[in-house]
């Protein structure tokens, strides 16, 4: 099945994080996740490029990295694909290492604060049941 | 070489105001490069001279392989440049600017000129002089990508178009980048569609090239750390360009230009405490390193 560009990748210009890296989270996320299965095409450079309206140079960067990182293959003549055999899936980052980051800035935020650790959980509970405010 | 743009101690003043001192830069074939600088910094300058319109006072420099000042004909017919407020002959129509233009040109890509007129529903029997600021700014860029040029140069290509004109032309652009081999250098202060479009950025400042390179490894190298130290914070803790400071008692805001990852253990250690990294995106970096 054809991968709807739109529908998985969304880039953030003035975000911080360099595009190339929004994207090549955004994948790993994907793969991570399941969406993407093995064996699957991802779209071409160009397509990418042009739904999301960037640089193909961003897009090249991106998925040079994610070959090299064992999550794309790249098949000659016919572009990136999600790998099939399981000995490169380890490469995969799990969910929880993705959390990993955003965790700890969690974490170094509340204690410049100096926030009780019970208090963050509180917090962080209601966030997850969707009471949280924002 | 294969740059389209070399340049190397540059200089140019007007009168005694120097504009340019001692710059120095390349742009490689196929780039998109955006320029930015604040207001006065010589960003129209250092366009207009690389295209000839201006005579530099010392240095080298070279457009697609010529002096830029003795630019041949050929040269000169492989540039499209739009510069600021292009209102030239306001009695024509612009279907008859078009023509007009075209006829300087011995190759013009008419289908690609009309496609534009329509998608960007210029009426052909409008004077240009009626034209909104708006509408002849994009009559201009249609007409600087009619003869097809290997060097697009613009002069805040967006600055008077609104956003859905303005997605119009970054779309353009990298339809033209991707079709056929084309270097497209333009200065803005909309950091927003620099980010999109360009795979280069070249800051101009106190009339030299600041920093020129990768979006993104500009993006990965200017960071905002937060510092929490044990103890007091030491005025430089380890070679990272640092921007700008706030400090009070142990904790601390710097924003360096030396940044990597593989930096932060040593940083660590040299504050004795904890630091925190954050993103930075280009509007924030262009005003710290422009500050």
């Amino acid at each position: 099945m054809e991968i709807n560009v739109n529908l998985y990748f969304q880039i953030s210009p003035t975000s911080g994080v360099p595009i190339y890296r929004q994207l090549f989270d955004q994948v790993k996320i994907c793969i991570a996740m399941g969406k993407f299965t093995e064996g699957q095409f991802l779209p071409s450079i160009r397509d990418v490029a042009k739904s999301l309206e960037i640089n193909p140079m961003t897009v090249s960067k991106a998925y040079s990295l994610l070959e090299k990182s064992g999550h794309l293959e790249f098949v000659r003549g016919q572009g990136m694909r999600v790998p099939a055999s399981p000995q490169v899936s380890h490469g995969v980052v799990s969910p929880e290492d993705e959390l990993a980051p955003l965790l700890r800035e969690v974490v170094n935020r509340a204690q410049q604060m100096s926030l009780e650790r019970e208090r963050v959980i509180e917090k962080f509970n209601e966030f997850w049941k969707g009471d949280g405010h924002e | 070489m294969n740059n389209v743009i070399h340049a190397r101690s540059v200089d140019k003043a007007y009168g005694n105001k120097k504009v340019l001192s001692g710059l120095d830069l390349d742009i490689a074939s196929g780039t998109v490069i955006g320029l930015l600088g604040r207001n006065g910094a010589g960003k129209t300058t250092l366009l207009k001279s690389v295209l000839g319109l201006i005579r530099v006072d010392k240095g080298t420099l070279m457009t697609m392989g010529e002096n830029a000042w003795e630019l041949s004909a050929r040269g000169k017919s492989r540039i499209g440049y739009v510069p600021q407020g292009y209102r030239p002959y306001p009695w024509l129509q612009a279907g008859q600017l078009v023509e007009h233009t075209a006829s300087f040109y011995p190759r013009w890509n008419a289908e690609l000129v009309e496609r534009l007129l329509r998608e960007w529903t210029i009426d052909k029997a409008a004077r240009v002089g009626s034209l909104s600021e708006g509408e002849a700014q994009k009559l201009a860029i249609i007409l600087a990508l009619g003869h097809e040029p290997d060097l697009l140069v613009f002069d805040e290509p967006v600055a008077s178009l609104d956003p859905v004109s303005r997605r119009d032309f970054l779309r353009m652009i990298l339809e033209t980048v991707a079709e056929r081999p084309c270097t497209v250098f333009f200065s803005t202060h909309i950091t927003s569609d620099l980010e999109r479009v360009a795979d280069t950025v070249a800051v101009l400042k106190s009339g030299a090239i600041d920093f020129c390179g990768g979006l993104d490894e500009l993006k990965d190298m200017v960071k905002r750390i937060r510092v929490r130290a044990s103890g007091v914070i030491p005025q430089d803790f380890g070679g990272v360009g640092i921007l700008s400071r706030r400090v009070q008692g142990n904790d601390g805001v710097f924003t360096v230009r030396g940044y990597s990852d593989s930096l932060r253990p040593l940083l660590e250690r040299n504050v004795g405490g904890t630091i925190e990294v954050e993103d930075l995106n280009l509007e924030e970096i262009f005003l710290e390193m422009t500050r």
